[in-house]
C-alpha cells in the first residue's frame, strides 16, 4: 500500500532511555552457553550493552517524563497538542489506551484525539502514516507521535536469542503543517499468515497467563522461556527481512524518481547488526549511509530504534541540516513499512535518560 | 556452481581448515543457531535460495546442502 503527502513536517525528536545500562558480560552467567560460545555471539550479532527498565516501570512513565521535559524547556506547549498516538506492544493495561493514561497524567485539554496503536518494529513508520493521515483535518495543527515500549518485561532472562538484545524506550516525534516543497512517500505491507515468527504467545484473551503459561522450558538451544515470554523464531525473521526489504525500498524509491545516492541516511529499524549488515550489503548500501549502532550501545526497543538511530547518529546535525532519510521498519506482524522524507533542521533532536 | 568457494566459504562458517561431502554438521564444535545462521545468510546472498533453518536441520551432511542449493540455487 503505497502513501503520498505534501505539507506536513517533522519538528522535533526526543528519545528517552531508561539510565539503567546492563552490559552483555553481567548477564552471561544466566544463559547456559559456555562464556566462550556467548562472546561469539556478542561479535557476530553486535550486543554489547543495552538500557532496560528496572522494576515496574511502564511505556507511560517514559512518555511522560520525556513530555514534561519538553514542556519544561518551552519546546512544547500541552494546549498545542492535538493529537496523541502512542504505538506501544506495551501498553500499561488491557484498558484504557495508555495515550488516555498520559493525556490525563499531563492534564491535556479534552479536545485531543487519544490512538493507542499496537505494532512494533514497523511502528514508528506507521505512527508517522498516522500522523500524515490526521493532519490533513482543519482542526489538527501538531500532532504528537509516541513510540514506548518496556519489551524487555516480556523477555526471559535466560533466553540467549533474545535478551541480550532488547532494549526498552521511548521516542516523542512532534508533527505539524510545512511548506509543500517537498513529497512524502510511504509504503505498507503485511503478513499476518506469518505471525508466529515474532510472538508473545500467552497473556492475552487466545491464551491466558497461567501458573502452565509462567512455567519456563527449554528449547533445542538451550535457552528457557515460558508462554508468558516473547519468542522469535531468527531464520523465519532474517529471511523474511532479507526477501522483502529491498524490493520494498526500490519501489518507494522508484516511486519518488529518485536513485539510491539521492538517500542521505536509511535510518532501518535495528534488530541486530548481522542482520542489518546482510541488508545494507545485498542493498548495496555503505554501512556508513546505513548505521546498525543502535542493538549495541542501547538494545533493539522496537520502534524507538528508527528515531533512537537519527538522536545518537544525527542529533546535532538535523537541528541545522535538511536531510532526505529512508525510515523502514520490519518485523512483529509480520509488518514492513517505510518512509522517504525530507526530514531538519529540526527545533530539537535530543536524548535524556529516565532514572 | 562454483564448488571452490562453496567448500571454502562453508570451511570459513564451520571453523575448520577445509570440509567435506561426507562431513556431519553436528558434528561440528561450532554447529549452533548462530552458525546455522551464517549458512542461510550464505544461501541467499550467495546462491539466491531461501533456507529455513528446519530445512537445514533436515540435512546431515554438507553434501546434502551442496545437492540442496545445486537443485534450486545457481
Amino acid at each position: 500500500m503505497n502513501f503520498r503527502f505534501s505539507g506536513r513536517k517533522i519538528s522535533g525528536i526526543l528519545t528517552v532511555l531508561p539510565a539503567n545500562e546492563v552490559p552483555f558480560e553481567a548477564e552471561i552467567a544466566n544463559y547456559s552457553v559456555s562464556p566462550a560460545k556467548s562472546m561469539k555471539l556478542k561479535l557476530a550479532m553486535g550486543y554489547n550493552k543495552h538500557r532496560i527498565v528496572a522494576g515496574d516501570v511502564c511505556a507511560s512513565d517514559l512518555c511522560v517524563f520525556g513530555l514534561e521535559h519538553l514542556f519544561a524547556e518551552g519546546l512544547l506547549k500541552k494546549e498545542d497538542i492535538d493529537a496523541l498516538v502512542l504505538v506501544t506492544q506495551s501498553p500499561d493495561h488491557f484498558m484504557p489506551a495508555t495515550s488516555n493514561i498520559i493525556q490525563g497524567r499531563l492534564g491535556l485539554k479534552q479536545d485531543v484525539l487519544c490512538l493507542d496503536i499496537s505494532q512494533g518494529c514497523a511502528g514508528y513508520e506507521i505512527g508517522l502514516l498516522e500522523a500524515f493521515l490526521l493532519l490533513g483535518q482543519e482542526s489538527i495543527h501538531k500532532v504528537v507521535l509516541l513510540n514506548a515500549d518496556v519489551l524487555s518485561r516480556k523477555v526471559s532472562r535466560r533466553d540467549r536469542n533474545s535478551f541480550p538484545l532488547i532494549g526498552d524506550g521511548a521516542s516523542i516525534t512532534v508533527l505539524e503543517g510545512g511548506a509543500a516543497d517537498s513529497e512524502i512517500y510511504a509504503n505498507v505491507k503485511m503478513d499476518g499468515s506469518r505471525a508466529d515468527a515474532l510472538i508473545i504467545p500467552a497473556g492475552g484473551f487466545r491464551c491466558p497467563s497461567s501458573p502452565e503459561t509462567g512455567a519456563m522450558v527449554e528449547d533445542e538451544n538451550g535457552n528457557l522461556r515460558a508462554k508468558d515470554h516473547l519468542v522469535m523464531q531468527g531464520d523465519a525473521v532474517f529471511n523474511f527481512v532479507q526477501v522483502e526489504v529491498p524490493p520494498m525500498i526500490e519501489s518507494l524509491l522508484r516511486s519518488a524518481g529518485l536513485p539510491p545516492d539521492a538517500v542521505d541516511y536509511f535510518m532501518f529499524h535495528q534488530p541486530n547488526r548481522f542482520m542489518l549488515h546482510k541488508l545494507a550489503d545485498k542493498m548495496k548500501v555503505g554501512h556508513d549511509r546505513m548505521p546498525a549502532n543502535i542493538v549495541e550501545n542501547f538494545g533493539n526497543a522496537s520502534s524507538v530504534t528508527v528515531p533512537l538511530a537519527m538522536t545518537f547518529n544525527l542529533g546535532d546535525r538535523l537541528t541545522r541540516e535538511r536531510l532526505k532519510i529512508c525510515m523502514a521498519g520490519f518485523g512483529v506482524g509480520l509488518t514492513w513499512s517505510s518512509v522517504l522524507m525530507d526530514v531538519g533542521p529540526l527545533e530539537f533532536c535530543g536524548m535524556i535518560d529516565y532514572a | 556452481m562454483d564448488y571452490d568457494r562453496f567448500y571454502a566459504s562453508l570451511a570459513e562458517i564451520l571453523e575448520v581448515e577445509r570440509v567435506k561431502d561426507e562431513d556431519i554438521f553436528r558434528q561440528f564444535d561450532c554447529w549452533d543457531s548462530l552458525t546455522k545462521l551464517s549458512i542461510i545468510a550464505l544461501a541467499g546472498s550467495e546462491y539466491r535460495t531461501v533456507l529455513r533453518a528446519k530445512d537445514l536441520d533436515a540435512m546431515e551432511t554438507v553434501g546434502a546442502l551442496k545437492a540442496h542449493l545445486e537443485k534450486n540455487g545457481l
